[in-house]
């Protein structure tokens, strides 16, 4: 196990690194040393330390300066400096830089041999928080996969030959027989949506989407969603009103998502609404923001619950039981929102209804996006070319 | 058209195949069946179907992605139209509801998520069959 532990020792001393190289390779550790700062650093790439003592005074190159690029270069390798009893100022210095420990010259071979091994068990403590993170990354990385395959498939399996199996004994059913298989397929049809939903919320790093940001058309955003929710409205005989000014810029955003994030606003909206009620959506501009308004006249929501119903799974206590979704829809929705720079707020009176109202970025000059603008000088340009 | 077409599904879940080719035979379809990517490749080879319904995520990994991918390079199997029945759209793209994103792994390919409604399959599948023929009088 130490034999395996590899130890770098930068000092200017010849005699420092010849007893400290002495001690090491006593300990059964591999040991490199080197007699300058850059020297040193130029061993970092091909040794690979686990552990490198720095000394702190060096002609050239100094070991504070050491540490910092030490570090750039591999923030897991744990960098010890060795300083003498004068500059124990620097040294606590040096700690503050990133070091882990401080020797102070002069040192008995014991004392040097016990930093040798805190350094290594520091670095065997670093190395493993560094696997579990990995690890747990993957495994958010690869949940959706994991669970999409494991609960999904067999779901998918059973549905499958629930609506085959419908459609055989169509025919020979009797109507409550009937409305038992429709209610089986519907409770089967809610639990793979209710897997979409969880996979969506856990698996999905919003913030990845900000790399596809572009000038979107609001309108094809609203007559994207409302494509989506029309048969549920035309279900419950909602008829649903738009109200856009003739020329509304587009936003900066992305089209898929922010569609989503309206299906779920009209769709809530249909969803609680009364039969053969009214929604309506509109648009405006309003200080180089585009502000979209959804509001229905349907159950609207208690004033204790206004404030969670963005949070993760809020479930509204006013819906049928047959109307109530898995309350990730809004938490979804404001991410998605908030992930675009925008913001989402809602309003409500019980039994008159609800006004959701969000405002997005308009695209009409540069992207909020300094970083990106500035090493990417023609985005402006092209931007404005487009919006 | 005396024959009816000849379809091939290939897909590891064979509860879900059963499902699906139900729907298909009792349309008149004749199916032919793989449960596995390799015999899926043969069976393809040795009698090229009219149309195939393909599973892209079938086994540890995305084998059926390799397999669409394989047919791709085979000029004469690269144009089977080809229905890709997945269970899992959300890692094909980000996506949302009733806009499937077509991985276009095929050149003549549409996307379906599973559970399939049955009479979108019918007609998904007799619209690929009818387009493949058109390209066939015109080409």
């Amino acid at each position: 196990m130490a034999s395996e532990a590899r130890v770098l020792v930068i000092d200017d001393e010849q005699v420092v690194l010849d007893s400290c190289r002495q001690i090491l390779e006593l300990a059964g550790y591999t040991v490199a040393t080197a007699a300058d700062g850059a020297s040193g650093l130029e061993r970092v790439d091909d040794f690979a330390p686990d552990l490198v003592f720095v000394d702190l005074k060096m002609p050239g190159l100094s070991g504070f300066e050491v540490l910092k690029r030490l570090r750039t270069l591999d923030p897991t390798i744990v960098a010890i400096v060795i300083t003498g009893y004068a500059t124990l100022s620097s040294a606590v210095e040096a700690m503050q830089k990133g070091a882990y420990d401080f020797l102070p010259k002069p040192f008995t071979p014991e004392e040097f041999r016990l930093i040798t091994r805190r350094g290594l068990e520091k670095r065997r403590l670093v190395q493993q928080t560094l696997a579990l993170r990995r690890e747990k990354e993957m495994l958010r990385e690869h949940f959706a996969t994991i669970v999409s395959h494991e609960l999904k498939s067999p779901l998918a399996a059973v549905q499958q030959n629930l609506l085959l199996l419908s459609t055989e004994v169509a025919g020979s059913l009797a109507e409550a027989q009937r409305r038992r298989l429709e209610r089986v397929m519907g409770r089967i049809d809610a639990l793979l949506q209710m897997i979409n939903t969880w996979l969506r919320v856990i698996s999905t790093d919003l913030d990845k989407i900000k790399e596809g940001f572009r000038p979107t058309a609001v309108g094809t955003v609203v007559a994207k969603a409302l494509d989506a929710v029309q048969p549920l409205a035309a279900r419950k005989g909602i008829e649903i009103q738009t109200a856009f000014p003739d020329a509304l810029p587009p936003v900066w955003g992305d089209e898929g998502t922010l569609v989503e994030a309206l299906v779920n606003l009209l769709g809530n909206a249909v969803k609680y609404s009364h039969p053969d009620g009214r929604v309506d959506i509109a648009a405006s501009l309003e200080g180089g923001r585009v502000r979209i308004t959804v509001t229905d006249a349907g159950i609207g929501i208690p004033p204790d619950e206004l404030p969670h119903i963005f949070g993760d799974f809020y479930r509204g206590t006013g819906g049928t039981a047959a109307g109530m979704g898995v309350g990730l829809g809004l938490a979804i929705t404001r991410r998605i929102i908030e992930a675009h720079d925008g913001t989402i707020t809602a309003e409500s009176v019980p039994g008159r209804g609800s006004t959701f109202r969000l405002t997005l970025p308009a695209a009409v000059a540069a992207p909020p996006a300094p970083a990106s603008s500035a090493t990417e000088p023609t985005q402006a340009a092209r931007v404005g070319g487009v919006g | 058209m005396s024959q009816p077409a000849r379809l091939m599904i290939i897909d590891d879940d064979p509860d879900f195949v059963a499902g699906i080719r139900g729907v298909l035979e009792g349309a008149g379809y004749q199916v032919d069946v793989a449960y596995n990517p390799r015999a899926g490749f043969e069976a393809l080879r040795r009698r090229p179907p009219d149309l195939l319904l393909l599973d892209i995520l079938m086994g540890r990994g995305a084998e059926g992605v390799m397999l669409a991918r394989k047919m791709r390079k085979d000029p004469q199997l690269s144009q089977i139209p080809t229905l890709i029945i997945t269970g899992v759209r959300e890692q094909i793209a980000f996506l949302f509801p009733g806009q499937a994103v077509h991985p276009h792994i095929l050149p003549v390919d549409e996307l379906m998520e599973k559970p399939v409604d049955p009479q979108l399959l019918l007609d998904r599948v007799k619209a690929l069959l009818d387009a493949a023929a058109r390209r066939r009088e015109a080409g």
